[in-house]
């Protein structure tokens, strides 16, 4: 075994395998850079280029690039608040509210070596995991993946800052629309009024930019002016490695963490990500700080998402069963080859196996090294003034969401979740439980199903597996109870002075007319998908409705206590503020340029939008407007010959 | 480090320090404005309209080669997927093969699965041979089953090449299951795990039907591979798989006496009958398994459906398909290109595992053997439907 490994990794100081690994790395950084791409659009750009190399140069290229998408993606979810991928947003939360108090440089830091980390050990458990992993895959059946799902939803739910019952309403509206589409097990459709694009439900990618990403430009796009502050590591490079190795725990349980979600089918980076994140407010004794620029919210889901791929890997090699989209062209690519995954690749394969393992380990350090180097130029980001980034941004995020689908009505829909997400942000809700309430949708629905009709009555909950994650899942929630309860009694006790607490300075709208529209809209979407789902086969109908009544549990509960508080307060609320202006103006202006890309097709709105963005809203000086615009069309022109792009087209684009 | 540090970094401390901003910038006046941006916008709408004749000159594809043009694949399915590892494959390789080497451009159009994309390409795709459908069971399953979504047919094109698959049936050894016998008469019912009845699996539900065997049906997998798994955790008792996915998920567990190998699905030859898969030549058929069950050979409405399905989801699975108003000669070079590269033994040792075993076919009398197969006559139609409402409970629409 050994021998086969360092046969391995002295072939690959081959140059040119070690070139192929390196062109795999930087591509996969560039691709993680752009919002929407991720390890799908690097794996789909590489693999044409394999065919016709040698197995290992192919393998040595997607596999750098796979490694590395997620050490990149961190990039603009810290500096901008806009993830580059969903499982980025879990990074964001931390990430980006370091960022705000001016220590992007080493929040990044955090999470490249993070990432490093991440890799390394996906490396090694991709290794150890060659003989553990048919026990380990098969020791999970639906039960145990069920409630590994719920998990996932609750946890979210719960350990999110803010309310517990605006997170539980998030998750559940989260889940509502997540079923947007085709059952999966009646096969009929839901909630689609018989449209063939919501058919397919709604484009992942199109609501993580929309709930994060454009809600977060909204809000910040009045920003005229850069920071001046000077951006620092906070102590130089010494100390920002002495600070991550302050964190190696939490760092070694996300990437364990990240290796087992990968290895499950259906759980995903997203989830795993997530998972990683709740363990580590989970396990922390002083809580107050996440969410506000804690580092260990960024330690350990940055080493879960790098892990997370090579945990994807194990089912791939060994079963032929991908956990994603990128490990399933992974695995198309290897077929090409007449390598057949499958147990035994390890008997016969087990040279290209080490090869994997070592070029995954090697291109996450080269990754986080050129990461690492470009810290300093990245941090100067936030030195632009927003409003100026944001009008690349809006362009940039609406590009890359229509690569998934092709579709335009993907970016429309980004627009409406990006005004609920601004809202949802304003007034305090937790939009993380949202998104990993919609990705795990699908999948909790599945299990559920299968673990009702393949096992007798309750007898699945007797499963170990099953007990010990229920207990996991009840504690926490229970201990959540009695912290709220307790936080009632108190503010009764004073008797709703709850505004003269200070305000949060991330929720600005809190008890205004805006958060009781936000109930208002919660109690609404659960009362329509309620009545809608009526229409279901009692199949299709069962989780739904199950659904939306909690939701109308939870957020009349939300409504009763908005209500309350206006009519106790009887002085004049927040209503129309400045800021909420500002927002809605900028939304209105990315509905403009989506109309224009409509009718006219993308370059046109790109050449109409960019300019008179930067100048009335940004108000940049016309050279930069020049600039900039110029830049993004040469851009545009050359993108779709290098990269498997396409540029939305227009209603004139069918004419000429 | 220390020495460095210093060269580096400004002072220390400094990141606490609370944002300090810059004067907001004056407002531009509107003449700047309107100036640059409709300088942009012109700019913008010149290389919209002049790009799109520069970029995509008028084809020339009846001149016996196509030289400089591009064949467009439209792959109506996301990345990443078997159809779509397969088009991609087929499509650079073909593309060195046709006289004038054009260039190759997979276009992914998912959707719908794959519907969308398909009504796209036969609403608007070109008839002079540079843009071709990438046709699979997704796409052929709801159009025999009549789904309103649908507005495309596959009479309403020429297939260039087809390919097939194969698959077989198996079953969980410790459920009590030898052989094809244990099928039928049983106290407790075989599990089938599927994905969905409206899909690949139809053909499946078709043959159980036909062997009256006593199955079970839970649909709602993610896909084959976590049945495969289910079936190992004995959460379910029987599974098909295809012939490429054979390797990997079956023999080792049947060789291991877990998993019994019951049929395979066979194939159809050139007058439409089913005769045994090439890659599973000790297998029975599904027609052999009814013989061996019920004493006669199968027959009806219900043979009649199955050998349809086979055709259309197995035999004929693959293929790359062209509008039928496009021109003759361009469709021969296509077809001709396509039966030199199925020919060429480079080639086949290449393609062995992407193809699964099968060949491509691109004979000068595919085109009728793949039209007679994709006749649905109404009478299969409406029993498919009739079983997945009355066994399924699914209404298709």
């Amino acid at each position: 075994m050994l021998d086969s490994a360092m046969a391995a990794l002295a072939s690959l100081a081959d140059p040119s395998l070690l070139l192929m690994l390196l062109i795999g790395t930087v591509a996969g950084l560039v691709m993680g850079l752009i919002p929407g791409l991720g390890g799908t659009g690097a794996v789909a750009i590489l693999l044409p280029i394999t065919f016709g190399m040698e197995p290992p140069q192919a393998l040595a290229l997607l596999i750098g690039a796979l490694a590395v998408v997620h050490t990149s993606d961190t990039v603009s979810a810290v500096l901008l608040g806009a993830p580059g991928s969903a499982s980025a947003s879990v990074t964001m939360l931390d990430g980006y509210a370091m960022a705000k108090k001016g220590k992007a440089a080493r929040a990044l830091t955090l999470a490249f070596l993070s990432s490093m980390a991440g890799g390394i050990i996906g490396a090694i458990g991709l290794t150890l995991a060659i003989p553990l992993a048919r026990p380990l895959v098969l020791s999970f059946a639906s039960p145990e993946l069920f409630m590994l799902t719920v998990l996932g939803v609750a946890l979210a739910a719960v350990l999110s800052r803010g309310n517990i019952i605006k997170g539980v309403s998030a998750g559940l509206l989260g889940l509502v629309l997540g079923m947007v589409g085709t059952s999966p097990t009646t096969a009929e459709e839901r909630f689609t009024f018989g449209s063939l694009f919501l058919g397919d439900g709604l484009s992942l990618v199109a609501v993580a930019l929309g709930i994060f990403g454009l809600a977060e430009i909204a809000s910040r796009a009045s920003q005229r002016r850069g920071q001046k502050e000077n951006i620092t590591l906070g102590g130089g490079w010494g100390q920002g490695i002495r600070e991550w190795l302050s964190h190696w725990t939490q760092v070694i349980r996300g990437a364990l963490i990240g290796i087992w979600a990968g290895v499950l089918p259906g759980v995903g980076a997203t989830a795993g990500t997530w998972l990683a994140y709740g363990q580590a407010v989970a396990t922390a004794k002083d809580k107050r700080k996440f969410g506000k620029g804690d580092p260990r919210g960024i330690v350990g889901p940055e080493s879960a998402n790098n892990s997370v791929e090579a945990g994807d890997l194990i089912p791939t090699l060994l079963f032929g069963i991908p956990g994603g989209v990128p490990s399933a062209m992974l695995l198309g690519m290897l077929l090409t080859y007449g390598i057949q995954p499958g147990p035994s690749i390890i008997t016969e394969h087990l040279d290209l196996m080490y090869l994997i393992v070592w070029s995954f380990a090697i291109a996450s350090i080269l990754g986080a090294l050129f990461c690492f180097l470009s810290v300093k130029q990245l941090a100067k980001l936030t030195k632009v003034p927003f409003a100026v980034l944001a009008a690349g941004l809006v362009a940039v995020m609406l590009l890359g969401s229509f690569q998934e689908g092709g579709q335009l009505g993907d970016l429309w829909v980004m627009i409406i979740l990006g005004v609920f997400g601004w809202l949802l942000k304003s007034t305090g809700f937790p939009r993380a439980p949202f998104l990993i309430g919609f990705v795990l949708a699908i999948p909790l629905e599945r299990y559920y199903f299968l673990t009702d009709s393949l096992y007798n009555g309750l007898d699945w909950m007797a499963r170990p597996g099953v007990l010990v994650f229920l207990a996991i899942l009840v504690l926490p929630i229970l201990w959540a109870f009695i912290k709220f309860i307790r936080a009632r009694r108190n503010t009764n006790l004073d008797d709703g002075h709850r505004n003269e607490r200070p305000e949060d300075d991330e929720s600005p709208l809190k008890n205004s007319v805006w958060s009781l529209t936000a109930a208002g809209i919660f109690a609404v979407a659960f009362a329509a998908a309620l009545i809608s789902s009526a229409s279901f086969s009692p199949e299709a109908r069962l989780v739904p409705q199950l659904v939306s009544i909690g939701g109308l549990v939870f957020s009349g509960i939300l409504l009763f206590t908005e209500i309350r508080t206006r009519l106790r307060a009887r002085t004049a609320s927040t209503g129309w503020t400045l800021d909420a202006g500002f927002a809605m103006k900028t939304f209105l202006w990315m509905t403009a340029f989506l109309a224009l890309t409509a009718a006219f097709g993308y370059l046109i709105a790109v050449t109409v939008f960019i300019p008179a963005f930067l100048l009335i809203v940004a108000r940049a000086r016309l050279k930069v407007a020049i600039i900039y615009t110029a830049a993004l069309y040469v851009v545009l022109l050359a993108l779709p010959s290098l990269l498997p792009i396409d540029l939305p087209q227009g209603w004139l684009n069918t004419l000429v | 480090m220390t020495s460095q540090k210093s060269a580096l970094e400004p002072p220390l401390g400094l990141d606490e320090t609370a944002a300090s901003e810059l004067p907001e910038p004056p407002q531009h006046s509107r003449r700047t404005v309107l100036g640059a941006v409709a300088s942009f916008a012109v700019l913008g709408l010149a290389t919209t309209v002049l790009g799109e004749g520069l970029l995509n000159p008028p084809s020339s594809t009846e001149d016996g080669n196509f030289s400089g043009e591009t064949l467009e694949f439209l792959i109506p399915l996301a990345s990443g997927g078997g159809t779509d590892t397969w088009a991609r494959f087929i499509g650079t390789e073909l593309t060195n093969y046709i006289p004038g080497r054009p260039g190759f451009a997979p276009v992914n159009e998912p959707g719908g699965e794959g519907i969308s994309g398909t009504n796209k390409f036969a609403r608007s795709a070109k008839t002079d041979g540079t843009e071709i459908l990438v046709g699979t069971a997704s796409t052929v399953v709801p159009w025999v089953l009549g789904r309103s979504a649908v507005k495309y047919s596959f009479e309403d094109l020429k297939p260039v090449v087809v390919n097939g698959t194969g698959g077989v049936i198996y079953a969980r050894t410790e459920a009590g299951v030898k052989g094809i016998g244990d099928l039928v008469n049983r106290d407790k019912p075989l599990e089938f795990g599927g994905i969905s009845a409206t899909g690949l699996d139809i053909t499946t539900l078709v043959a159980f039907d036909l062997l009256e065997a006593d199955v079970t049906s839970t649909f709602g997998f993610e896909g084959r591979g976590p049945v495969n798994l289910a079936l190992q955790r004995g959460e379910i008792d029987l599974d098909y798989q295809t012939t490429s996915a054979y390797g990997s998920a079956v023999e080792g567990i049947a060789k291991e006496g877990k998993a019994t190998v019951l049929m395979s699905f066979g194939q159809l030859d050139d007058s439409g009958e089913v005769v045994r898969d090439p890659n599973f030549p000790e297998v029975p058929t599904v027609a052999e398994a009814y013989e061996q069950l019920h004493g006669k050979k199968p027959s009806g409405e219900k043979f009649e459906a199955y050998k349809t399905l086979l055709g259309l989801t197995y035999t004929y699975q693959k293929g790359l398909w062209v509008p039928q108003e496009t021109a003759e000669k361009a469709v021969t070079l296509l077809r001709e290109s396509s039966e030199k590269l199925g020919a060429d033994k480079e080639f086949q040792t290449k393609a062995a595992k992407v193809l699964g075993g099968y060949p491509l076919v691109a004979d000068a009398d595919m085109a009728d053997r793949v039209r007679d197969a994709y006749t649905v006559s109404s009478s299969v139609r409406s029993y498919v439907k009739e079983l997945l409402e009355s066994k399924y409970n699914i209404h298709v629409e």
